[in-house]
């Protein structure tokens, strides 16, 4: 009983609502920046960075991330703090992707402009992908197969580079972020005129 | 502050499924407003285009606050009325 009455309601409300047609003719697109105010964002390369996605955070959440005994803890037989690592630097207009050794000191560097790309091309995500299985068989062809990754910058080719590297055959034990954010940085550039 | 290279900022992959472990890091660094920082600081942000942007952000969390108040009381489920209002 109550519950009808409930729909009714709604129903009513539902019925009655006022949609306004009137502001639709004042809009103008006819300018170049109310074009692109109105189309939406641009996808930057980062997955699952609005999902909302709670089950599988909760049901790995014991190893997903780094604690006290990470130091200990071996992949493949090695030590973590002693894999190689791969660097994967994105951004808007290119990707370039580096292997150096525990320490830091660098080994082989490949990029979208090595792979061929040139101008606008170098910076998708097909040109990263490409990158990144070219040197992931180039890794493994050196005898390593097991790596850890860290990423820095924001692109198209964040995602697509880490995939490759997967399809290469390397085994990824972490994915690290290390996009250098600064909450008082010194003055940026000025902002772009569209 | 620097943070400790493969400790902060870091999510293991899990029986090789690289695509979870990145949508995880990347939410993670989306709802903490690193990315969000990222992108505002590519470029200079003019003072009024600050002031505009924090006006908007106070009143999207006053807005967000009420509904969210206003939520919980039509969800609220020990009352004397479940339905007030309707007949």
């Amino acid at each position: 009983m109550l519950r009808k009455g409930l729909l009714d309601i709604f129903e009513t409300a539902l019925n009655r609502r006022t949609v306004f047609t009137t502001g639709v003719n004042f809009r103008e697109v006819t300018d170049r920046k109310e074009m692109l105010k109105s189309l939406p964002v641009a996808d930057e390369g980062t997955a699952g960075e609005k999902s909302i996605d709670v089950d599988s955070l909760i049901q790995g959440r014991g190893d997903r991330f780094p604690n006290s005994q990470i130091d200990s803890k071996r992949f493949d037989g090695v030590l973590f703090k002693d894999l190689p690592i791969i660097n994967i630097r994105v951004s808007p207009n290119n990707t370039i992707i580096n292997l150096t050794n525990a320490k830091g000191l660098p080994e082989i560097i490949r990029s979208c402009g090595i792979e061929g790309f040139k101008n606008t091309r170098k910076g998708t995500n097909v040109a990263a992908q490409a990158t990144a299985i070219t040197i992931g068989t180039k890794i493994i062809e050196r005898g390593t197969k097991t790596a850890r990754v860290r990423v820095q910058g924001m692109g198209p080719g964040r995602m697509s580079a880490i995939k490759g590297l997967q399809m290469a055959g390397i085994n990824i034990v972490s994915i690290t972020d290390n996009t250098r954010v600064s909450w008082y940085p010194p003055r940026p550039r000025k902002q772009r005129k569209l | 502050m620097r943070h400790a290279s493969f400790i902060a900022r870091t999510v293991f992959v899990q029986n090789n499924d690289v695509e979870a472990a990145c949508r995880i890091l990347n939410r993670i660094l989306g709802r903490e407003e690193i990315f969000d920082q990222f992108r505002r600081t590519r470029f200079y942000e003019k003072p009024y285009q600050y002031r505009r942007r924090v006006n908007f952000e106070k009143c999207k969390a006053l807005y967000n606050e009420d509904m969210q108040r206003k939520i919980e009381f039509i969800l609220r489920k020990n009352r004397v009325d479940p339905f007030p209002g309707s007949l």
